[in-house]
């Protein structure tokens, strides 16, 4: 009898091929009659390009083409309405603008790689430079706008009888106030972006890495004039996402263009460097946090405020305090505000918690200073503070179980024993200190997800929904959901993403791809169950011919009934029926009157040296609120990968804008630094595998044919990155007595003041 | 292994005359590449006025002859000319590991190493690593300890650790390991579960 692997460690399902080198990434795919596209690209921020000589790149070897802005022959067009979202807003180098430094100016084609590579090195540009503006200090601040949820980017709730938020904060009795920095940071997925686009007359077929499947080939085939059915994009191993694969960016459209205009199949594939500037990045950011609390820590007041870049090739609104001061903390006076500053900048967009990593650090470091202002510990400060229902909307969470997160974290830590005194802990040369902070992320069910099922005569089953698997797992997860639902063992279920010639998947993006996924597959399979009763009691040669549905029950992938029992493999050969599929009804939103949090409590240990200011960090534990865990082992992974994502944000990772040129000073991976395995210690992740009663739909109660098990889930994709960072600074502070704002905390804001 | 290694050179760095394509070549060289590639290599002693070189090395055991440019990186000539696309390019200047492979059991940087330096040669890729169905041992704790996750530095992580292990003679402590693989760029984070494979991998290779 197979036991459901809903909760337990299973291996992915594309671990074999990942090992052995056998998973083909965009990069991998050939075509016959290849050609190969290279970019150039400008060394201005701002201005306009007056001329680019192609005549040395078309003499050079094996070049067929040297496409150069303003380029005529290259075919594309705006992406207007819902997949305007989902891309930039000028066309890659259709007009003379340069709108940032690092834009495409010109494309090489050639027949191979180092030709194109070559000939695009002798494509001279001449420009018409002006300044770029790139100050968030300076240049006008105006309001974010709403969130991508609709939330607003300004919010203001004030207690009866309080005039202002300043007012709240005057009258309360400790208040702390700072002010945070962070630098430009970097996706880096370790697979550069990667294009192959073939043509078979208007049909294109695109191999490109894509988080967001559907609405990523919809922009594709606005960007090409041609309609969304004549694109196939497929996405089956990618190298990363963390943001950066969520945008239809200049280089698809590039090659599939060039692609189309040549006439044979062309492959883009991106260099390091190139990524740095036309695949996104994370907005700096300033950020203002004041508390305003009782004697005790209870918090009275809590205002957060934020600048942001707004460049001005895409709109993406950073919202520093959402769901991070608007959600985590009682108050009775809440002000949030996101302020953004145009700047002639490479496109930013969402990385790993794109709101909530940057938020949290500052707000969770605040919390800190309050914890220190008040002689409060900061456990205690939290769970004193924990809010029952959204401070913003007054609504219930669906399931939180915060306070079992920071109660368990804090035992398994050893968090008892920690001194709040900072620098009374030495050991040689290190001195040691201990710090927390909590971790959330909004939960939003994503609608219009479609799975399907197929039961096969040989009693496998196929689960297909052109979701995304980024190194997620999600492929796992949709093998162990379809799995659970028709009761067979894992090893039975293929599962089929990465492909929009399937049924349209979910977003993988937003930690929503496994609870905007469960619900569709199970449904699916109580619909494919159905209709399996339905061909037994129709189909002349079945046993159950002529009996009624009600006579037959499904269980763990058999069908029992009047003194028969067959596999649904068996019944499907006995009635010469090769497969039969359902698909799912399109996913919905959420019953209303809800909100939807994952929640986590983080704790660790740094040391820093006396004499250098090095910081290492020594022990971590994480206890995450996920509700239903699917499958443990990647779960864990990716719990573990988000914490060292905020290693990386509290140690390492920045980029400076250089003020007067617009350019980012790093390119590459030798100085744009992110962790190594030397930088991470063994990190415990905890999850309390609380399954969300409402987030998937009610969670079934056994009696129904089809398997609920992998109900309850919520995603985990960036909670672990969310307040990782304020956690490594609390500990610092506690080590060294010396409270750094400016991430990365890098051994020079340190070593005067040691 | 592949027995010609014994007629190739030593282990201590690349020779002169084996860079300029010259002796010491490996007895019984089968060309494997047939089709365009080599046919306009056969052709043409120079392709685009660069004279080309003859590459004749064992390539995960099998010999193979390839003409190349000799600006030509392994990295570009297993993934472009021998069709081995195991071998990842992350970032095409040394600095994430992706691309790592052994030559002559050693790990290398083919990103940074020229084919023409191959001639005589044993290279390894990821491709060659398993024993038909049967994982290598570390591939096998790859999967089991999940030392991955989107997969893209997993060769060349695998192909690191199993010299650390096969030729550096493995490591003493988990610290030790997470120093001797820090070459190995994982943006995924899946180090301590890359860590946890190869203390596992080493007792079985040891």
């Amino acid at each position: 009898m197979p036991r459901s692997q809903v909760g337990r460690d299973t291996d992915r399902v594309d671990g074999r091929l990942k090992v052995t080198g056998a998973a083909e990434y965009s990069g991998d795919y050939r075509a016959a009659d290849l050609a190969h596209a290279h970019l150039v690209t400008s060394t201005i921020a701002r201005g306009t390009i007056t001329s680019i000589d192609p005549a040395a790149a078309l003499a050079s070897p094996g070049v067929l083409r040297v496409y150069a802005a303003p380029e005529s022959r290259l075919a594309l067009y705006e992406v207007t309405g819902q997949a305007a979202g989902f891309t930039e807003n000028y066309l890659p180098l259709k007009s003379d603008v340069v709108r940032f430094h690092g834009q495409a100016v010109a494309m090489v084609v050639a027949e191979t790689p180092e030709q194109a590579r070559d000939a695009a090195a002798l494509v001279t540009v001449t420009y018409d430079a002006q300044p770029p503006r790139t100050s968030i200090a300076d240049e006008p601040h105006v309001p974010a706008g709403p969130t991508i949820s609709g939330a607003p980017s300004s919010l203001e709730i004030l207690a009866p009888g309080v005039g202002s938020i300043d007012a709240a904060l005057a009258a309360s009795d400790v208040v702390v106030e700072a002010e945070f920095h962070q630098n430009v940071q970097h996706h880096v997925g370790m697979e550069p972006h990667a294009i192959l686009a073939v043509w078979d007359g208007d049909q294109v077929t695109i191999h490109a890495g894509a988080q967001i499947p559907g609405p990523y080939a919809l922009a594709m085939a606005q960007r090409l004039g041609i309609l969304p059915q004549s694109v196939r994009l497929i996405t089956r191993y990618v190298g990363g996402g963390f943001g950066a694969r969520v945008v239809l960016w200049s280089d698809t459209p590039l090659a599939a263009a060039a692609a189309r205009e040549l006439g044979r199949p062309v492959r883009l594939v991106l260099t390091r460097e190139q990524m740095f500037t036309l695949t996104g990045h994370r907005s700096h950011l300033t950020q203002t946090v004041r508390l305003g609390a009782s004697r005790q820590g209870v918090l009275n007041a809590v205002s957060h405020r934020s600048v942001a870049e707004r460049p001005t090739t895409i709109a993406f609104t950073m919202t520093p305090a959402h769901s991070t001061s608007d959600a985590l903390y009682r108050t009775p006076n809440l002000h949030v505000d996101a302020q953004v500053a145009v700047l002639d900048i490479p496109g930013s967009r969402a990385m790993r918690g794109p709101n909530e990593a940057p938020g949290a650090f500052a707000l969770e470091t605040a919390m800190d200073e309050l914890a220190v202002a008040t002689g409060v510990d900061p456990v205690t400060l939290r769970l004193r503070n924990q809010a029952t229902a959204h401070p913003a909307t007054g609504l219930p969470w669906s399931s939180k179980h915060l306070d079992e997160c920071y109660r368990l974290g804090a035992e398994r830590f050893g968090w008892a024993g920690r001194s709040a005194t900072p620098r009374t802990r030495v050991d040689g040369q290190w001195l040691y200190g201990t710090g927390m902070a909590t971790a959330i992320y909004p939960a939003h069910r994503r609608a219009g997800v479609v799975a399907r099922v197929r039961l096969l005569d040989d009693d496998t089953a196929v689960v297909s929904t052109a979701t995304s698997d980024l190194g997620t797992g999600s492929a796992t997860m949709v093998a162990i959901s379809g799995a659970d639902a028709l009761g067979i063992p894992v090893q039975r279920v293929t599962p089929e993403i990465g492909d929009t010639l399937l049924p349209p998947g979910a977003p993988a993006v937003g930690s929503s791809g496994t609870h905007a996924t469960v619900p569709m597959v199970v449904d699916a399979a109580r619909n494919v169950i159905a209709e399996l009763k339905r061909l037994a009691v129709t189909a002349d040669r079945s046993p159950w011919h002529g009996a009624a549905v009600e006579d037959l029950r499904y269980e763990r992938g058999i069908l029992h009934g009047l003194g028969h029992s067959l596999t649904f493999g068996r019944l499907l050969t006995t009635i010469g029926s090769p497969g039969i599929y359902k698909e799912s009804a399109p996913g919905g939103q959420p019953v209303p009157g809800y909100v939807h949090h994952s929640f986590g409590a983080h704790f660790c240990e740094v040391r820093v040296n006396r004499f250098t200011g090095e910081t290492r960090v020594t022990r971590f534990t994480t206890v995450a609120d996920v509700g239903r865990v699917i499958n443990a082992k990647a779960a864990r992974s990716q719990l573990v990968g988000g914490v060292i994502f905020g290693i990386g944000h509290a140690l390492l990772e920045e980029n400076h804008l250089e003020l007067d040129t617009g350019r980012l000073a790093s390119s590459t991976l030798a100085d744009y630094l992110v962790p190594v395995n030397a930088d991470v210690p063994d990190i415990d992740v905890v999850m309390l595998d609380r399954p969300d009663p409402v987030l998937t739909g009610p969670l079934g109660d056994g009696s129904e044919d089809v398997g609920t098990g992998s109900l309850g889930a919520r995603g985990l994709g960036e909670i672990g990155t969310v307040g990782s960072a304020a956690a490594i600074g609390n500990a610092v502070y506690n080590a060294t007595g010396i409270r750094v704002r400016d991430v990365p905390i890098t051994l020079d804001k340190l070593i005067d003041h040691l | 292994m592949n027995q010609e290694h014994d007629a190739g050179p030593g282990r201590s760095g690349v020779s002169r005359r084996n860079f300029l394509g010259g002796g010491l070549v490996a007895a019984a060289v089968t060309p494997l590449l047939t089709g365009q590639a080599e046919a306009k290599a056969a052709a043409a002693p120079t392709v685009d006025g660069v004279a080309q070189v003859t590459v004749r090395a064992a390539v995960n055991g099998s010999p193979v002859t390839v003409r190349v440019d000799p600006r030509a990186t392994l990295l570009d000539t297993l993934r472009e000319r021998l069709d081995l696309k195991g071998t990842k390019k992350g970032c095409d200047r040394g600095q994430c590991g992706a691309c790592t492979v052994h030559v002559d059991g050693r790990r290398v940087l083919s990103c940074l190493t020229l084919a023409a330096t191959t001639t005589g040669r044993e290279v390894t890729t990821i491709e060659g690593l398993a024993d038909g169905d049967r994982l290598h041992p570390m591939q096998q704790a790859f999967v089991e300890h999940d030392g991955l996750q989107c997969g893209f530095c997993t060769p060349g992580q695998i192909m690191s650790a199993v010299a650390m292990v096969d030729d550096e003679g493995g490591a003493d402590s988990d610290d030790e390991i997470r120093e001797r693989m820090s070459g190995n760029i994982c943006r995924c984070s899946a180090y301590p579960r890359i860590v946890d494979a190869i203390r596992d991998a080493q007792q079985v290779m040891r």
